[in-house]
């Protein structure tokens, strides 16, 4: 016995008062969890979906270009000089600056234009594993390619040439088969075919050479900016570039989604926090005497504050407890309703759980403090003679 | 070993003080009854002694010391050790057993009432005749037994004074005398007591009679 069993036996003694309270507390703290676990691995899986929504930095060799245009006409870029990337070295390059574990991809492209069956037609070298992990969204005929002696094509690349699945082609004197054929995506990769970098580098005399690299970073808030710098400092005399609207939505998104969930998990503890205030407020009211006859054998105004303000901590606390196992298992199963738990995976964090703890104790506690500061002050002399 | 000196009272919102100029003094072992007409200022006067309430002008003194000069913590200190309360009600938590209720002060903290103190808390409640309720709740014991609770838990902090507010004042006239036995039976084992009451005859009893009226003593 000690002073936590005035407490805990006044919350045994209203038990229906102390449930609702304390059920209402833990709705409460559940859907906070509930909220911030799904935020966080649907932020994560968003992340994923958006990433293969494409690269977001661009890394270009430096060149002097004019854009050519007359009377609303583009008659496209002139480039003098034509410089290259020293593929290998730019690629260690990137895959070395502080912040490479945000880096998810780095693809690398040798572009050029050739004639297939005598038809002018754009072919790009890329890295099979690299490519394919920023451009999740094809869908192909056909397999993915992974061998050097493969090609995928586009799907207006395929129906000019007239190309199917496992059919050889020729390009700069190289054969190649046909692996799949990339169903219509609306964007340029229907017109060209796709071929290993290495061995378009090879049948064309450029080994080691690439247009440009196109690199995924994963940004859940993170600096885009500090990455693109970091290849910057990495790679001085290449043009490193962020693709700003690509990543600013994508931050947008990813940051919406956290304030309302931040917004609604607010609403719902202050809610509770009220409730658990007003409940000490009338239990002091109900208690006057008793706090007169503590007072008259000795507890000290802390003493008495910690009496009341300890009920609001152990509902607090327990409600902690209950809130944080309904809220890890509720989210367990909204993430299997919703299907939203593709690629992430959701993890019991004992670090968060301690610190939901901690943080319900002096929210209890704040919500307390002023009804306990109330008995505090309850002048004794008058209480006890209260009817 | 207490002493009051020019004691003045007026609640806020009062006309007429309850207490003027109240001077008085208890020597160590003194049974001393106060009794005077409702409102005369009884209470008042043993709630500024006890330390419960604090006077407008004037001092009390106990064992030379000033109270009004004592930190508000110290007055704690002395109401959980050298000085105790009874009241006209019990004012016993239904929630706990009569051993818990007497075992009250010592749950300040977070240290746990050892059982060296729930032994003392069991010898005080024998003491006032109530052994075998030990673990009784208030509602189960009659109106007596939950006075003697009362006591028991004023005496487990063993006192030097026990200051009573009518504490026979809710009791019928035989089971008031049980209670005022046990009074009676302390204050000859040492302990001083302060006493307010309606009682003529107790008062005959007691070693010391003070009356009041209108917020004075009249005599005593
Ligand atoms: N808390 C208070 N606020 C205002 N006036 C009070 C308060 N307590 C007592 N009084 C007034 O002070 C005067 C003295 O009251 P007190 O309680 O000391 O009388 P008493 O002698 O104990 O009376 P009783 O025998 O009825 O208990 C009375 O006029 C009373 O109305
Ligand atoms: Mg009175």
């Amino acid at each position: 016995m000690n002073i936590l069993t005035i407490p805990f036996r006044n919350l045994r003694r209203k038990l229906p008062r102390t449930l609702l309270l304390g059920l209402v507390f833990a709705v409460g703290i559940s859907s906070v969890v509930t909220l911030n676990y799904l935020s966080s691995v649907v932020g994560e899986s968003l992340e994923k979906k958006l990433t293969a929504y494409g690269a977001n930095i661009l890394v270009t060799p430096k060149t002097e270009t004019l854009s050519v245009g007359y009377g609303g006409m583009q008659l496209g870029d002139v480039s003098f000089d034509i410089k290259y990337l020293d593929q290998t070295a730019a690629e260690a390059a990137i895959r070395s600056i502080d912040l490479d574990e945000r880096i998810s991809a780095v693809a690398p492209k040798f572009a050029i234009l050739t004639r297939i069956n005598d038809i002018p037609v754009g072919v790009i070298g890329v890295n099979w594993e690299q490519e394919i992990s920023i451009k999740s969204y094809w869908a192909v005929d056909g397999t993915l390619p992974d061998r050097e002696d493969q090609v995928l094509a586009g799907s207006a690349a395929a129906t000019v040439l007239g190309l199917k699945v496992g059919d050889p082609v020729q390009v700069e004197g190289a054969t190649f088969s046909v692996a799949g054929i990339i169903k219509p995506t609306g964007s340029e990769d229907d017109q060209v075919i796709f071929a290993p970098i290495t061995a378009l580098q090879q049948a064309t005399g450029n080994p080691g050479r690439a247009h440009f690299i196109e690199v995924a970073a994963l940004c859940a808030g993170c600096p885009i900016e500090d990455i693109v710098a970091q290849i910057r400092e990495k790679l001085p005399d290449v043009e490193v570039t962020a693709m700003q609207q690509v990543v600013q939505q994508r931050m947008a998104t990813i940051g919406f989604v956290k304030h309302l969930a931040l917004i609604v998990s607010l609403i719902i503890l202050v809610t509770a926090c009220f409730m658990i205030g007003l409940s000490i407020f009338s239990a002091v009211n109900e208690r006057k005497k008793e706090i007169g006859l503590m007072r008259a054998i000795g507890f000290s105004r802390v003493s008495v504050f910690a009496v009341f303000c300890l009920e609001a901590v152990i509902v607090g606390v327990l409600a902690a407890i209950v809130g944080y196992a309904g809220g890890f298992v509720a989210s367990l199963e909204l993430l299997k309703v919703l299907e939203l738990a593709e690629g992430a995976t959701l993890t019991f964090a004992p670090g968060h759980f301690v610190a939901t703890l901690g943080a319900v104790s002096l929210l209890s506690l704040a919500a307390s403090a002023y009804p306990a500061y109330r008995a505090s002050c309850v002048e004794p002399s008058q209480a006890l003679v209260m009817l | 070993m207490l002493e009051a000196r020019n004691l003045t009272k007026t609640y806020a919102g009062e006309g007429s003080p309850a207490l003027d100029s109240v001077s008085m003094t208890v020597q160590p072992g003194d049974f001393v009854c106060i009794t005077g007409r409702s409102g005369s200022g009884k209470s008042t006067l043993l709630n500024v002694l006890s330390t419960l309430l604090t006077p407008d002008t004037g001092e009390v003194l106990y064992e030379d010391m000033n109270l009004a000069l004592l930190p508000s913590r110290k007055l704690d200190r002395l109401r959980g050790t050298e000085f105790s309360m009874v009241f006209q009600m019990h004012h016993l938590l239904p929630y706990m057993t009569a051993v818990e209720n007497v075992c009250l002060t010592f749950m300040k903290g977070l240290g746990s009432v050892g059982t060296q103190r729930r032994n003392l808390a069991m010898e005080c409640l024998e003491r006032v005749g109530l052994s075998g309720k030990e673990h009784k709740l208030p509602g189960e014991l009659s109106g007596g037994e939950q006075q003697r609770v009362a006591i028991a838990r004023a005496l487990v902090s063993e006192p030097r004074v026990i200051f009573a507010d009518e504490p026979t004042g809710s009791l019928d006239k035989a089971t008031g005398q049980e209670v005022m036995d046990i009074l009676f039976g302390l204050n000859r084992d040492g302990i001083t007591v302060v006493m307010v009451t309606h009682e003529p005859e107790y008062a005959r009893l007691a070693g010391r009679h003070v009356q009041m009226e209108d917020g004075r003593i009249i005599s005593g």
